[in-house]
């Protein structure tokens, strides 16, 4: 029973990503959409239009082939502990910072479409719904009943599953255990990486890996000067890798590249 | 044939001509509104906006016409509560104009969010800590006391002032007029600001980050001064414009002037506070975030030209014209320095909407560019349509311009030709 | 109180007012939020009891286990089984959205099957030629292939040839040293998660024009200029003294691009980093010789027996090579393209037909492939549909039998081809995979592996009826590898003559994908092809943005790639990482058709 003796014990779930194990095959991108029913591409999406929740990025060091070497980043919801932006600019509360597990859950259901939090969301986590989901005749019958679809209009982002953990919870309470302790689960993502570059767990809980590796030295987090205090922990021994966790500067490799071109809007 | 609704003692063109003065403005509303239910019934995915870009266009224009239309508010602060009674001569025009920009914001808004039908949801849940909670409050009130200021000059038109209640409802109305200006220039500071801290908040965007006072980052403070200084001019401009194509005199030139000095005043305020809050983002609230400020203005096209066409060229230029009495009597410099802080202003809120999402924040982001599809132009052609119809009408059967009259008898009484723009008086009467 | 209409009216204000101050009407009003949720149209999710079930995958030779998390008798997610002594807890993104294979809106549901039966059983008649190309061959299902052609006049089993020879596996747990030319070890080669636990124990040299992502994460990538790798081959063969005569490390460096000294650094690491292995994307034999001169054979590259089978199928046809079939002999073409495999392109088949009136069967779910050859269309079950064993991969040195599990019930116009084909040739029909099961447990030997709990149970401790039982539920049977098998003979250097540089065909094709080029894909691969461009989509082709100006196309132009064999068309992406000399294509039938990896290409805009 949770009382003051016997107080909730909150979890703050992270995650660490080995960016020298990740192979870049994208297992975790379509895990994440089988889980959370993510539909598949409209014929007119892009890569700007797309809802990928967890997106893996393939990052050069910048220098002219032959020396070119590039390193893949998977990058999801930070899950930001402080001043998370998300949650401070949502005009009706659909986002909120869960003080029990740590999670930035979105609520679909609330949400206008005013696309303020992707604005203040300076790790492009959050992806807009610009058309109602479509699947192929019959694939919605593989759709995940945890999860509820959204329609068109509204924002999503990772959520680190939310619904797992809402299953693990009554498990536990099934199993008879109290309800003070947090519990173990894991996300689809981590689930289906094949390299086990992707590794989750309770930053509160010292023995996980999550908290082991914010303590390794060759951790870092995105942007971490901006404050928000994100839980997902990178990790790399190559100097240059660690460099990506910083702001931008122009001319260090990176393309200006035009908006699609109508055709390839047209051909998607 | 409607001669029984225009004001006496003024003309206004035949009937047939002003239908025809309408006809392309409908058209292009009609146009308009398609594009609008087009985004509508098939969904956002109409606009070229994508998950980077996730403001474009619309936003852009919503910021603009809503500082645009910041005359409404302030001429009435000016007039009713610092007795400026010279601004008794554009106050209708004023809250026309303000109406219709806000009213067109609201309606593009209605279009930009996912789902229109959830906009109670504001109301119902609302996020103390966002700014956007205030500024949807803060506009929806405000558009109420623009849309009751706007009732008594409806009400005084000539056919309808012929029933007693309106007349009374009207003259009653009139008593509260120092209240609606108060309670209009409270709701516009706070809308004007938020709208400034919209961009000011974003801890995770430093090219819009800014510190502040309390709560309340410098954003929110630079977009009333700026809202108040171009208020003013954007009044003037579209006085003047109303009178060029209606070709009539509706107000003395001295109005233009003093509207054109408030400007002036307000926008080199606005230019000295703006260039000191830059110093203080370039050196210190930028760095701190881990990015430098020279390369924000790295990524092509937004080289540092933007940064000192919005202060020096749009800002301070326009700001010495408008406060150089003999450049301010020439109403081609009076015009053009209007137009200079308004497209400043403008170039202003592009930059926050915009340049704020162009530029990159994660170091492996691609710098992208964003056009607007037609279906996004059209939408707010509609309301650039809908702004000159509702501004026509209330011209052609409402009295925007009390000194109309008189400048018309005085006109006839002399037998001159009407003062044309870019001349002196030689009388020096004004 | 008598009941006046104005009573009732102050009973109902009052009451309504009253409501106003409890919760109803105002949890009402939030609750239309959940209604309002979502609009008609949108799926909502079906509910029921889930359940667990298992499979192995079927997408390619890996074979990974898989669980299955059923609503009902429906797969809604496929997830990897963690510490399983094959698959070792790994899975691709084909196989985690293995489960929307049946509803592809490009699945094909009917076909002429009386017409291509009766087509079939005229030229049996008559004795004419058939032969019988299986795409994957191993299965039980081969078998029953060779078995067919066995039993008929004039018939002929056809598999594609396998570059290390039949039977020939790569024991990566031996190696110290693997040199790889462009084969995608990192990207789904062999089974995946055998490679990830080995990756530690040897040290990979990725040779490549392009940076792959095997490159990306090789211990070392050498890159050399794009269709050299046989130059490379035949340069470390002299110094490793075999190979041609006429040739050196010197002529190897100007070929490929790269210095003398980088030659001889790979051979002597291959020589003293040992034992090593050598491994080709395209098969080349230039290549592949040098594991004879790194002795190779009988360390990492070892004879893998094949699972037990019965004695009675040992008289079946033999397995011929396509090039060894005369031209023009063959009227009847029985295609199985049923389970994902390699793609030999058309050209080459099309020699062996009959210039007239050949017949074509292809047994596809799809008419992308060979369909687009083919008189008739047979469909096929798609993988949780299927019940059919997998054979083993590249890098499987033990024996090893396992199945899919029907997961899902095909629709009713699909045609078993092993059935189809043991009908045509008047094969006694029977139940091929249960014999197959019989002859295993028979043999006693092995251990049967159940994905539930990984419980390791010896063959003979388990009766045939629940060796059978567990094996069609997704269970595993594992042998120990054989110490005392001979050492593989190992194919000899053949090097073609190099092909004259074509002047007006600028660009080197590079192949990318191969893994999921011929295998069915689902929907949601829009993930990572057009939604986030993380892999190259298969109707796309990548160039550098010099390479793409020269040709005068743009990113997201529609395309046509020309080689000396044909044309296909494309869409241009532009990657800065691909070197200027390079197009690299998404391996698909279409394209394979017309392009092996190092063909000479060029792209010209529609």
């Amino acid at each position: 029973m949770i009382s003051e003796k016997n107080p909730v014990k909150a979890a703050r779930y992270g995650m660490t990503i080995d960016l020298d194990r990740c192979n870049g095959c994208g297992a975790c991108m379509v895990a994440c959409a089988v889980e959370n029913n993510v539909p598949p591409a409209h014929a007119g999406a892009n890569d700007r239009k797309g809802l990928t929740w967890i997106r893996v990025y393939k990052v050069d060091n910048g220098a002219e082939y032959p020396d070119r070497r590039s390193v893949f980043v998977p990058v999801l919801c930070q899950q930001c502990n402080k001043d998370t932006p998300c949650v401070h600019v949502c005009p009706q509360q659909a986002v909120d910072l869960d003080p029990a597990t740590g999670i930035v859950g979105q609520m679909p259901e609330r949400c206008l479409g005013c696309r303020y939090c992707m604005a203040a969301c300076p790790y492009h986590a959050r992806y807009f719904n610009w058309w109602d989901p479509a699947w192929p005749a019959g694939m919605e019958k593989t759709l995940n009943p945890d999860v509820a679809p959204r329609m068109r209009g509204v924002v999503e982002k990772c959520n680190f599953c939310h619904g797992r953990w809402h299953a693990a919870r009554e498990r536990a309470a099934a199993a008879g255990k109290p309800n003070t302790e947090p519990v173990t689960y894991t996300p689809a993502c981590a689930e289906a990486c094949p390299t086990g570059a992707l590794q989750f767990g309770d930053l509160n809980d010292p023995a996980s890996l999550p908290a082991q590796a914010a303590k390794n030295p060759d951790a870092f987090r995105m942007l971490e000067k901006l404050g928000t205090e994100p839980k997902i922990y990178y990790r790399s021994k190559r100097d240059w890798v660690r460099e990506i966790a910083s702001a931008p500067k122009p001319g260090a490799g990176s393309r200006v590249a035009s908006a699609p071109t109508p055709k390839e809007q047209a051909h998607g | 044939m409607d001669r029984e609704f225009i004001a006496r003692g003024v003309k206004r063109c035949s009937t047939p001509k002003f239908l025809l003065w309408t006809l392309p403005w409908i058209g292009l509303l009609a146009f308009g509104l398609y594009a609008a239910a087009l985004c509508l019934i098939k969904g956002l995915n109409q606009t070229n906006m994508d998950n980077r870009f996730a403001f474009g266009l619309w936003i852009f224009l919503d910021l603009t016409v809503i500082a645009l239309g910041a005359g409404a508010f302030f001429t009435g602060f000016l007039l009713y509560i610092l007795k400026l009674d010279e601004l008794r001569a554009v106050i209708n025009s004023a809250v026309v104009i303000g109406l219709v920009c806000y009213s067109g914001a609201m309606g593009v808004l209605a279009v930009d969010v996912g789902q229109p039908l959830r906009f109670w949801f504001t109301f119902w849940y609302p996020n103390v800590h966002s700014m956007l909670t205030e500024v949807t409050f803060c506009i929806t009130c405000y558009l109420t006391v623009l849309v009751v200021e706007y009732l008594p000059i409806v009400l005084r038109n000539r056919k309808l002032r012929q029933v007693p209640q309106f007349l009374v409802f009207e003259f009653e109305l009139h008593k509260l007029i120092f209240v609606l200006a108060g309670v209009g220039t409270f709701l516009s500071f706070f809308h004007q600001g938020s709208l400034g801290g919209l961009y000011g908040v974003l801890r995770g965007r430093p090219f819009a980050f800014r510190e502040g006072l309390a709560v309340w980052p410098t954003t929110f403070f630079l977009f009333i001064l700026s809202a108040a200084a171009v208020g003013p001019s954007f009044i003037l401009l579209t006085t003047w414009l109303a009178e060029k194509i209606s070709r009539k005199r509706l107000v003395k030139p001295r109005v233009l002037e003093l509207l054109g000095r408030i400007s002036g005043l307000l926008l080199a305020v606005y230019v000295i506070a703006k260039s000191v809050d830059t110093l203080v983002w370039i050196n210190r609230t930028s760095p701190e975030t881990g990015f430098q400020a020279w390369q924000y203005y790295s990524w092509q096209p937004f080289g540092t030209w933007i940064l000192l066409a919005e202060i020096v060229l749009f800002g301070l230029a326009p700001a010495l014209i408008l406060l150089t009495a003999r450049l301010r009597a020439r109403r081609g410099w009076l015009v053009s320095a209007a137009a200079m802080a308004c497209l400043g202003v403008a170039l202003n809120r592009f930059v926050m909407t915009v340049q704020t999402l162009a530029v990159p924040t994660l170091s492996f982001d691609r710098f992208l560019s964003y056009t607007p599809s037609w279906q996004e132009s059209g939408t707010f052609l509609a309301v650039v349509a809908y702004g000159v119809l509702v501004y026509s009408f209330s011209f052609r059967y409402l009295q925007l311009f009390p000194e109309e009259r008189e400048l018309r008898f005085e006109a006839e009484q002399t037998e001159e030709l009407p003062v044309m723009a870019g001349e002196i008086d030689p009388a020096g009467r004004y | 109180m008598t009941t006046t209409r104005r009573n009732l009216f102050k009973f109902a204000g009052g009451s309504f007012v009253g409501a106003l101050f409890t919760p109803v009407p105002w949890r009402l009003i939030t609750d239309t939020a959940l209604w309002s949720e979502n609009w008609p149209g949108i799926p909502v999710p079906a509910r029921g009891e889930v359940r667990t079930r298992f499979t192995n995958c079927s997408l390619c030779t890996a074979g990974c286990a898989v669980r299955v998390r059923s609503i009902g008798d429906q797969p809604v997610a496929l997830a990897p089984v963690a510490n399983h002594p094959v698959s070792h807890g790994a899975m691709c993104p084909f196989g985690l959205t293995g489960h929307h294979l049946p509803y592809h809106p490009a699945r094909v549901k009917q076909g002429p099957v009386e017409q291509a039966q009766a087509a079939v059983a005229d030229a049996v008649a008559k004795g004419e030629r058939v032969a019988v190309l299986d795409l994957r061959p191993g299965r039980t299902a081969s078998w029953t292939y060779r078995r067919a052609m066995a039993a008929i006049r004039n018939g002929v089993y056809v598999a594609p040839a396998q570059a290390l020879g039949a039977g020939t596996a790569v024991n990566l747990a031996n190696a110290k040293t693997v040199l790889s030319f462009g084969a995608p070890l990192l990207e789904g080669w062999g089974t995946p998660g055998n490679v990830i636990a080995l990756r530690d124990g040897f040290r990979l040299i990725q040779v490549e024009a392009v940076e792959s992502r095997t490159a990306s994460l090789a211990d070392q990538w050498i890159s050399i200029n794009p269709g050299t790798e046989t130059a490379l081959a035949l340069g470390i063969a002299s110094v490793l003294g075999g190979g041609s005569p006429d040739y050196s490390p010197a002529k190897a460096a100007a070929a490929t691009g790269l210095s003398e000294q980088q030659v001889r650094l790979l051979a002597r690491e291959l020589k003293e980093n040992g034992p090593a292995v050598v491994l080709d994307a395209s098969g080349s034999s230039a290549v592949l010789a040098l594991n004879t001169l790194v002795g190779a054979s009988g360390l990492t590259l070892v004879t893998r027996r094949e699972a037990p089978v019965p004695e009675a199928w040992k008289k079946a046809a033999p397995v011929t090579e396509l090039a060894e079939i005369p031209e023009h002999s063959v009227r009847v073409l029985l295609i199985d393209e049923s389970a994902p495999g390699e793609y030999i392109p058309w050209s080459e088949i099309e020699k062996t037909l009959v210039p007239d009136n050949p017949v074509v069967v292809a047994f596809a779910w799809e008419r992308a492939g060979y369909g687009r050859h083919a008189n008739y269309v047979l469909p096929t079950a798609v993988y949780p549909e299927t019940t059919e064993d997998i054979p083993p991969a590249i890098d499987s040195v033990a024996p090893v039998f396992r199945m899919t599990a029907p997961l899902v019930t095909a629709p009713a116009g699909v045609v078993d081809a092993a059935a189809f084909i043991a009908a045509a040739a008047g094969l006694v029909p029977g139940d091929a995979l249960g014999e197959r099961i019989g002859a295993i447990h028979k043999s006693g030997r092995g251990v049967l592996v159940a994905s539930s709990d990984l419980k390791q149970t010896p063959v003979k401790d388990v009766s045939a009826d629940d060796f059978r039982k567990a094996l069609i539920a997704g269970g595993c049977w594992l042998d120990a590898a054989d110490e005392k098998a001979p050492a593989p003979r190992l194919p000899l250097a053949d090097p073609k003559p190099h092909p004259a540089e074509a002047a007006d065909l600028p660009l080197v094709a590079v192949l990318t994908e191969a893994r999921g080029s011929v295998a069915p894909v689902s929907p949601l691969m829009s993930k990572l092809y057009e939604e986030s461009k993380l892999r190259l989509a298969p109707n796309r082709a990548a160039l550098n943005p010099i390479a793409a100006e020269a040709c005068g196309v743009e990113d997201g132009d529609r395309a046509t790639l020309e080689t000396p064999y044909g044309r296909c068309d494309v869409l241009v992406t532009l990657d800065a990482a691909i070197p200027p000399g390079v197009v690299e294509v998404a391996a698909r039938p279409g394209i394979l058709d017309i392009c092996a990896p190092g063909t000479r290409a060029k792209v010209v805009r529609v």
